[in-house]
């Protein structure tokens, strides 16, 4: 039993990570399309219109009692929000210095970021130590992405 | 200057991620889900009134291009449920590593071609990835082992 929930834990919602991160490449696909048709402010009011009525089917269907009150840290209710702005941050730096670019440095700035919010528990996750062992695996990370970027 | 942008951007993705689902911890994640698309909409909203220039016209489109707003609300929720359970670095990469790998299967099936420094890129960065949980998998064992001691003893 251990093991089982031991394989549980470390693999599940690594798998469900990386699920993610398809329908992440999926959407980008969809979304650059609806760009190409309607322009960038238009398709981020659409995508969230879209994304607004299928999480409120969502709920009603589930019939679940709502918890939002005020007692709830304001800014934990800025995360849509902040990925709005990332957005129209990570459109203007394509037009300007390319696609890859944009790409590597903005996983840079992310790793950098999560190393930060894992080493203090930031934003109420828990904390995790950072290993010194892990920078050979973080400066192959690193190695990669540059390889990756070069065209 | 674009480069400072591009880096804030990346800083920014995994804090949007993260307040999402400490949120989910208070609500639940559909509702924070929820909350997370009214947000968004309102300041997309905001951003369409201040610096839309195009004329709006109805244009013919293919209707499956709007199946990115459905596949989003399916990434929030996914990233709400896996951020609370793993470190947040490894929330980052590995969805950047199904991201990477669906790109390069997407060109490859439209374009007929790949891209051999991304591939290349790609498995250096699958090694690096599956190094560190390697040393991950030591400490959570010392974990369990430590676990089971004080159970018994």
């Amino acid at each position: 039993m251990l093991i089982l929930t031991y394989l549980k834990e470390v693999y599940m919602y690594k798998l469900g990570a990386v699920f993610a991160g398809i329908l992440v490449a999926a959407m980008i696909f969809f979304n650059g399309t609806l760009t190409g048709y309607f322009g960038n402010s238009t398709t981020l009011v659409i995508i969230h219109t879209i994304g607004l009525i299928t999480i409120s089917l969502f709920l009603i269907l589930k019939r679940e009692k709502i918890l939002i009150n005020k007692k709830i840290p304001f800014y934990l209710f800025l995360g849509g929000a902040i990925g709005v702005i990332l957005v129209s941050f990570n459109n203007i730096c394509f037009m300007n210095i390319g696609v890859s670019l944009t790409i590597a440095l903005g996983l840079f700035g992310q790793t950098v970021m999560s190393l930060i919010i894992d080493s203090f528990g930031l934003l109420g996750l828990k904390k995790h130590k950072f290993d010194v062992k892990k920078l050979i695996g973080l400066s192959l990370i690193f190695i990669g992405t540059i390889i990756m970027s070069i065209n | 200057m674009y480069y400072i942008l591009a880096f804030i951007a990346g800083t920014l993705t995994i804090i949007s991620m993260v307040t999402n689902a400490t949120l989910a911890k208070y609500v639940g994640t559909a509702q924070s889900t929820f909350v997370n698309f009214i947000a968004g909409l309102l300041i997309s909203l905001i951003m369409f009134f201040f610096f839309n220039n195009q004329s709006l016209a109805f244009i013919n489109f293919p209707l499956w291009a709007l199946l990115g707003g459905f596949l989003a609300v399916f990434i929030v929720i996914i990233t709400n449920l896996v951020i609370p359970k793993i470190p947040a670095i490894y929330t980052s990469l590995l969805i950047f590593i199904g991201q990477l790998l669906t790109g390069i299967i997407i060109d490859f099936l439209v374009n007929h071609s790949a891209n051999k420094n991304k591939i290349i890129g790609v498995s250096i960065i699958v090694l690096g990835l599956f190094f560190n949980f390697m040393v991950d998998k030591k400490d959570n064992k010392k974990e369990i082992n430590l676990k089971c001691e004080n159970s018994i003893s």
